[in-house]
């Protein structure tokens, strides 16, 4: 739906004319007028009012009685009166009801100090309350889930974390038992509240009824400093506010950007933050001696990666993980390919390096789709990608447009997605076979032979897919007044994965042309990078076939990530570079990865905690600095900049990374011209034509789109389609077998398994099967089983999953132990599946 | 005009005068209190009472039937205090390790001696009485970090106990 126009009304609030937008609740109009009316209930980011507290009530000329500020909207003309003698009389009172069952056990509660209920207490109550009859007593403290602590008594019954968990995050379990007094909240059979999004309805309760376990009685507000930042530990990049004591993170705040997060977080951005102060984290530099890992000094560290990557000169690769900024990223590969005159850097987990003119046409600004889109467009596709695991918040975005804007969603994935029940229509594709898939919808937007020939490759439903090309076509005729009237149809805006693989691009591409997505406002293309700041990386020219701004190289082009692996694997590179990745638990094919690691002379790695790739293949053992700590800039997936400011010190003997770079080229005898984390900064964005002018100054607090700045104009040009979308494989006939899809978990990573707050949901390995295969198995949800190919076993616990196609089978990649990537190869895998 | 008054000059045999009879009235009310015999405090070994509002070193208290802290770890105290010498760092109690009546207690308690004014205001901002002024002054040490009081020290009866004056003095 195109975004409502916004049209200003007058209207006399105490006595005083104020202009606020038409449609604006009273107490956000108020605002304009500089006048605060006192809520509880009343959040605009859980949707339409419910006006449950009364705690709003004003007065309006011509209605009788008071009314709700929160649920009035604003008209032309309205008389509103808040400070008369009737509304303070209401005001007090509702405050002496909201108090009638309240502890006031002030001192002992964790809201204390931050308590909306204490303020307005203070400022809109009574002072004396009339009520001397016992208040209600429920058992205290309990355990809401093994996050968060609910007190019932303190709760006054806004119904916001009801609220929150019907139409937000719509797991539907928070609902409130019993009627009027006896009413309280709690999951419907009293299991535990887990949930992706549960930690949200410790922030919005504006009691201390829901208190974060985490953070329970570390500090009161007088105690504390926030510090604003960005969450690195998912490509969505919400804005965050470390919240610091003694320089220890001890919560994590959202900090509300429309343009990113809408102000809520993850529980893994909520509670991962525990793993920045974990005993395991390595807080000093190690080198290999002998068979062991020994901490030394810098000197030492600095001196033997110098050493090693200066006598290697042409066989290094380095592989740069997703939590890497922009700006190490590009200081890297100024070594890599100024220094070591070895272009084989890669940061895409998937592996293979993605042709330039590709890359150019997909990152065309007018191609780009902003988050807010998402909530906006007419017509949403997923594609390929489970936002849940791969973004959470934008999963929350998505929901937030069908529920309140009308967006048609589809979902068009080989996994069931957790978007599925919101979707219009949804519909699977055989794991692997994402080239015909792709091809098959263009086949079926154009018309084109073929089609069935596509769909059939791809093991999708044609019916569904011929559907979804009239979803994505159809006119619903209000195209003809808005900004994309030249194309007709409708906004819409493809959400899809990194995940895809290359060979699906160019069938993409296509797609998107025939969309006419391209220059029209409100629609466009959002990829999810496998990576944090894969975005980022890549325009930072961290890639073997292009360099800063997606640059022709200037030499030859270098190996790839699955390129290095099989170079190192073959004695053709001695030497690796590690910057925050593990490639044993991010990349394809462990076995492969493995013999790299094992016969690379050197491994010089960058790392917060000890894994089983470090502890027995590296080298030499830089500590990293933690996403709190670090200075620098990245990119969203949509464009937009943003920058890292640090929160708290360093610990231990952890160096900034920029630094540290910039010491290694010293010792190979390069100097890199940077003395301060800005001045990498600078140099970057002198190296990065489209974002020519940028200043750490503009990027500020809520990032700005590289796309809607001048400087956008020197983008490289975008080649003219239509791509030759290739001849796609056909997905592998499972005959009997089992095909392999893999997904990657929010839960499936170090910084959940080292947080004890996140432990209990740190992903263990499960197989997802279809009904039907599971009796034709004889298994079972619970059941362990072995899954193989080729020799190589995982072993798993059987989910069954209804929407699982028959025939397919998903295992996830990157859990801590048997991890789905020794299954993976660089082909499509059949698998089987036996009891263990 | 402006008229000035000066002191007669001195020297000459009136100056004499006026010196030696200034003294001897003065020696007059020394000899006479003589009598009442000495008015100092032999100190350190005889301490100057206070009154019993006298604000000195804090004190921590604990219930006396289940002797339980009172302190719950608020922080109260600590956003009350001017100066900004309390520290408190608060944890939650379990029943196998119950150290105060509410769902938490002080995990750490400190007080920067050598900082605070003894202005009370911690006194005043306690909801449980837990935190008094006490009575000691005696707080000099040779080292600053001495002075950061613990939980423990702020908890322990003084060692002496400081005289209180009686109604009469």
């Amino acid at each position: 739906m195109p975004r409502p126009e916004v049209k200003f009304v007058t209207f006399s609030i105490d006595g005083r004319e104020v202009e606020a937008p038409e449609g604006a609740m009273l107490v956000d109009g108020a605002k304009y007028g500089d006048v605060e009316i006192p809520v509880f209930c009343y959040e605009p980011k859980l949707g339409e009012p419910v006006g449950a507290c009364r705690m709003c009530l004003v007065e309006i000329e011509g209605i009788p009685r008071l009314q709700t500020a929160c649920s009035t909207p604003v008209r032309d003309g309205m008389v509103v009166h808040t400070q008369t003698e009737r509304v303070k009389e209401a005001q007090n009172s509702v405050v002496e009801f909201l108090l009638v069952n309240h502890p006031l056990d002030c001192p002992v509660c964790d809201k204390g100090g931050e308590c909306p209920l204490q303020d307005i207490t203070f400022g809109w109550g009574r002072g004396i309350s009339r009520m001397v009859e016992p208040k209600r007593h429920f058992k205290k403290p309990l355990e809401l889930s093994p996050l968060i602590a609910i007190d019932r008594e303190r709760c006054i019954l806004c119904y916001r974390c009801v609220r929150f968990s019907q139409e937000v995050s719509e797991d539907y379990q928070l609902v409130l038992h019993e009627r009027g007094a006896n009413s309280f909240v709690g999951t419907f059979d009293g299991h535990p509240y887990v949930a992706p999004f549960s930690g949200n309805i410790v922030e919005l309760c504006p009691v201390g009824a829901l208190t974060s376990r985490a953070y329970r009685f570390r500090a009161r507000p007088w105690d504390i400093e926030g510090a604003g930042s960005v969450c690195t530990l998912c490509p969505a990049q919400c804005n965050v506010e470390f919240t610091v004591r003694d320089e220890r993170v001890l919560r994590v705040l959202a900090r509300e950007n429309a343009g990113v997060d809408d102000g809520w977080l993850c529980d893994k951005g909520r509670f991962a933050y525990q793993s920045i102060h974990s005993e395991e984290r390595i807080v000093q530099p190690l080198v290999r001696e002998g068979d062991e890992l020994r901490a030394v000094s810098w000197e030492r560290a600095l001196e033997a990666a110098a050493g090693a990557l200066a006598k290697a000169k042409g066989k290094v690769g380095a592989i740069v993980g997703g939590q890497t900024t922009n700006e190490e990223g590009f200081l890297l590969q100024r070594i890599m390919r100024e220094a070591l005159d070895s272009p084989h850097i890669d940061a895409r987990a998937t592996g293979a390096a993605v042709p330039l003119e590709l890359q150019r046409a997909l990152a065309a600004p007018g191609l780009q789709a902003t988050v807010p889109d998402l909530e906006f467009a007419h017509t949403v596709l997923v594609l390929g990608t489970d936002p849940i695991d791969d973004a959470p918040i934008l999963d929350l975005r998505i929901r937030r447009g069908v529920r309140r804007h009308g967006v048609k969603l589809a979902v068009a994935t080989s996994r069931p997605s957790a978007l599925d029940p919101n979707a219009k229509l949804w519909l699977r594709y055989a794991p692997g076979a994402e080239q015909a898939f792709v091809a098959a919808l263009d086949a079926a937007l154009s018309g084109a032979d073929g089609f069935d020939a596509l769909a059939e490759a791809a093991d999708a439903d044609p019916k569904a897919l011929l559907a979804l090309a009239a979803m994505l076509t159809a006119d619903s005729g209000s195209a003809d007044d808005g900004a994309g009237g030249a194309h007709g149809g409708e906004d819409v805006v493809i959400v899809w994965g990194e995940r895809l693989g290359v060979a699906a691009l160019p069938a993409l591409l296509n797609v998107a042309a025939r969309l006419g997505l391209d220059g029209r406002p409100g629609a466009g293309l959002l990829e999810l990078p496998a990576g944090t700041n894969g975005r980022g990386l890549r325009e930072a020219g961290v890639q073997p076939n292009a360099g800063p701004g997606l640059a022709e190289p200037t030499q030859a082009d270098g190996k790839s990530a699955r390129e290095i692996a099989a170079a190192a694997a073959a004695g053709e590179l001695t030497t690796l570079y590690l910057l925050h990745s593990d490639p044993l638990r991010e990349h394809a094919d462990r076995r492969l990865w493995e013999r790299a690691l094992e016969r690379a002379s050197t491994v010089i790695t960058h790392a917060s905690v000890m894994t089983d790739a470090i502890r027995e293949h590296a080298t030499v053992v830089f500590p990293a600095e933690s996403y709190a700590e670090k200075e620098g800039t990245v990119v969203h997936p949509d464009g937009r900049l943003q920058r890292l400011r640090p929160a708290i010190g360093r610990p231990g003997m952890v160096r900034s990374e920029w630094q540290l770079l910039t010491d290694i080229a010293q010792r190979i005898g390069h100097d890199l011209g940077v003395l301060t984390g800005p001045m990498a900064t600078q140099q970057l964005v002198a190296a990065v034509p489209f974002y020519a002018g940028l200043t750490l100054e503009e990027i500020g607090g809520r990032g700005v789109r590289w796309q809607e700045r001048e400087a956008a104009a020197a983008a490289p040009a975008a080649p003219a389609g239509p791509f030759d979308a290739g001849t796609p494989a056909p997905a592998p006939m499972p005959n009997g077998a089992l095909r392999l899809g893999t997904f990657r978990s929010i839960w499936a990573s170090t910084e959940v398994e080292i947080s004890p707050a996140l432990r209990f949901l740190a992903a263990r390995q499960q197989l997802e099967i279809s009904p039907a295969d599971a009796e034709r198995l004889g298994l079972v949800t619970g059941d362990r089983v072995e899954v193989g190919a080729d020799g190589t076993r995982v072993s798993a616990t059987v989910t069954l999953r209804g929407n699982v196609p028959a025939g397919t089978i998903f295992l996830g990649e990157a859990t801590a132990e048997s991890s789905a990537t020794e299954l993976l190869g660089d082909q499509p895998r059949l698998v089987e599946v036996r009891p263990a | 005009m402006i008229v000035v008054q000066r002191a007669p000059e001195p020297g000459g045999a009136g100056g004499f005068y006026r010196a030696f009879g200034e003294t001897l009235r003065g020696l007059k009310t020394t000899f006479g209190r003589l009598v009442e015999g000495p008015q100092t405090y032999q100190y350190p070994e005889e301490k100057v009472p206070v009154y019993p509002r006298f604000r000195g070193r804090h004190r921590l208290h604990r219930f006396e039937d289940s002797q339980l802290e009172k302190c719950v770890g608020c922080s109260l105290c600590a956003a009350a205090c001017p100066a900004d010498c309390i520290r408190v760092v608060s944890a939650e109690n379990t029943p196998e390790h119950r150290v105060s009546a509410g769902e938490r207690y002080a995990a750490v308690y400190e007080i920067n001696l050598s900082r605070c004014i003894f202005c009370g205001y911690c006194e005043v901002a306690c909801p449980f009485d837990a935190i008094t002024m006490g009575h000691d002054y005696e707080m000099s040490d040779y080292n600053r970090s001495d002075l950061i009081f613990t939980k423990e020290m702020l908890l322990a009866e003084p060692l002496e106990r400081t005289p209180l004056r009686t109604e009469s003095e």
